[in-house]
């Protein structure tokens, strides 16, 4: 047992770095970030939603970081994309602590933090479901296919335009300016990195090659998380560094595990499985908020 | 100008006794020999909660009188808000301010302490967790102010924040109050984990007859220590720095594994 310092309550080192662990061996797995499982299990072991949320973004930060310093010893990220994107992203992550700080004024944080999952959790386990139950099929996954992507996009069709030649685009600067807004401001409120939805909208909205998404996905990722770690410290103070050690130690071992197991295994009926718990979880946030509560009243306090 | 400055000093002059409020007012105020086991709690990071231990002396040579014992912990804001149904979804709506409620209150007594004070009494000692919260703002028209009430004392008392024995402590029992012979009296309560860190005081009144003979105020700080206090100070009082410390810390953790997991 550790005492947090800013959660100001004893938890379990051990719990912590299994859990923490199990997340992280779960996403480099399957590839993807895992924040949003790793807030929602840390909320679910009694830790405060703000804690968990703020908390979390240093551990993505440091997934990210691990993954990039791979990445770039094979030149994937496309610096002008993704310094664009962190641009949009910082911005977004300003808005989203001014929000969540709102928010936790308010009272109403726990409700928009359980909308906010409830959909991204039902949506992403659909898209796995669904994933991996064409590929079961044998047939092309439609999700992922390349070829399908459309030629032109409105990202083409916008103004400020600007060249990105590792990427080998000509795009207007304002859907990676958006792109990355959305994902900074998610990744404030909801304490994920976002990963899993800024590679699609690369993909299909900007027409990026796929060979430099993940870098430049993961560069941006670090960027915001880390505006989001130094925003929340002075803004909301709801960072725990004692737990944020636990979960960087845990997951960054985790994923590294779980990426050397993913690469010689087939993945779609972890896929599968993986899908069907998010829709689980998001049934769960959806009980919670649609049935009748025991208790009528609750505390706005000390959190 | 110089209004304003008088108004300042007066300000400042009445707010240590405005922070006293709660702190027994009678005629034998401090007259009852009394005292705390742990006058001093360190919170380092083996912390799991604590428990208080208060020994007095009953002063009546017969050994009349009833004991009560509160321990208090400093007063808060509070906010309390009531479940709405929205479009089929539960939210949080009418809320309601306490603008002043314990963060820590356990009241112990040898017996029932209905039948040791009368409720004027009760409620002008503050001896019990409902009486101590101050409501500030108005209860909506739907709600019912004594509900709120009663809800803050119920959620806190889930929380193990708010406590109330009669009698002596038992194995499946966390605190009591226990006599001994000769007017000896001990009291003991728990202290959860997330009790606020913050200064404490027990306060040990005598009533005879329903009436308040005496009391005593002890004070209980509670600090933290060592790494906790370093920590805890600096993402207070520098935010920034201490964010910039864990980023820092997350991107070496991040580039040791990925040196450490491509050596090998």
């Amino acid at each position: 047992m550790i005492y947090l310092p800013i959660a100001e309550m004893p938890v379990n080192v051990l719990l912590i770095l299994l859990v923490s662990g199990g997340v992280g061996f779960l996403s480099g797995l399957i590839g993807v970030g895992g924040g949003f499982i790793m807030t929602p299990a840390l909320i679910f072991l009694g830790v405060p939603a703000p804690v968990a949320v703020a908390t979390g973004a240093s551990q993505i930060a440091a997934t990210s970081f691990s993954g990039i310093m791979t990445q770039t010893r094979r030149k994937s990220v496309d610096w002008h994309m993704g310094l664009l994107l962190s641009f949009g992203g910082i911005l977004g992550s300003v808005c989203g602590v001014w929000l969540f700080e709102r928010l936790l004024h308010l009272g109403q944080l726990d409700l928009i933090v359980s909308l906010l999952y409830l959909v991204l959790l039902a949506g992403v386990g659909l898209l796995m479901v669904r994933e991996s139950y064409h590929i079961w099929r044998g047939r092309q996954a439609k999700g992922v296919s390349i070829l399908r992507r459309p030629i032109k996009t409105i990202a083409h069709n916008l103004p400020f335009r600007m060249r990105f030649p590792r990427s080998g685009l000509y795009i207007s600067v304002l859907p990676p300016l958006g792109i990355g807004f959305v994902i900074g401001a998610l990744s404030a409120i909801m304490g994920i990195g976002g990963g899993f939805i800024l590679i699609p909208a690369m993909i299909y909205l900007l027409r990026m090659p796929t060979n430099v998404v993940i870098g430049t996905s993961l560069f941006q990722v670090l960027i915001t998380t880390s505006l989001i770690v130094v925003l929340q410290s002075a803004a909301t103070k709801t960072v725990d560094l004692v737990l944020a050690a636990l979960l960087m130690l845990g997951g960054v071992i985790g994923a590294q595990l779980g990426a050397r197991l993913g690469a010689g295994l087939k993945s779609e009926h972890l896929r599968a499985i993986l899908g069907a718990l998010l829709l689980a979880a998001s049934a769960k946030f959806l009980w919670d908020l649609v049935i009748a509560p025991t208790e009528q009243y609750v505390l706005r306090g000390l959190w | 100008m110089r209004r304003l400055a008088a108004l300042l000093a007066l300000v400042l002059i009445c707010a240590p006794a405005a922070a006293q409020t709660g702190a027994p007012t009678g005629p034998n105020v401090a007259d009852l020999p009394a005292g705390v086991a742990e006058d001093s709690i360190t919170v380092s990071s083996d912390y799991r909660g604590s428990s208080v231990t208060v020994f007095g002396v009953n002063p009546d040579r017969q050994g009349r009188g009833d004991i009560v014992v509160v321990v208090r912990g400093p007063t808060d804001s509070a906010v309390v808000m009531r479940k709405r149904r929205v479009f089929g979804l539960w939210v949080n709506g009418d809320p309601v301010r306490f603008s002043e409620a314990p963060t820590f209150f356990a009241v112990l007594s040898n017996r029932p302490l209905r039948s040791i004070a009368s409720a004027q009494s009760i409620w002008r000692y503050q001896l019990d967790p409902a009486a101590s919260a101050q409501l500030a703002s108005a209860v909506p028209a739907t709600g019912d102010p004594s509900a709120y009430r009663a809800a803050l004392v119920r959620l806190r008392r889930a929380q193990g924040l708010y406590q109330e024995y009669s009698g002596r402590d038992a194995p499946d029992r966390p605190g009591g109050l226990t006599m001994y012979e000769g007017g000896l009296f001990r009291a003991v309560v728990r202290l959860p984990a997330n009790a606020p860190i913050a200064q404490y005081y027990a306060d040990t009144y005598l009533f005879r007859d329903g009436r308040l003979i005496s009391a005593q105020r002890i004070p209980i700080s509670i600090t933290r220590v060592g790494i906790e206090r370093r920590i805890h100070d600096l993402a207070t009082n520098f935010g920034w720095l201490y964010g910039l410390i864990t980023v820092m810390l997350a991107l070496v953790s991040g580039w040791i594994a990925a040196f450490l997991f491509r050596r090998t």
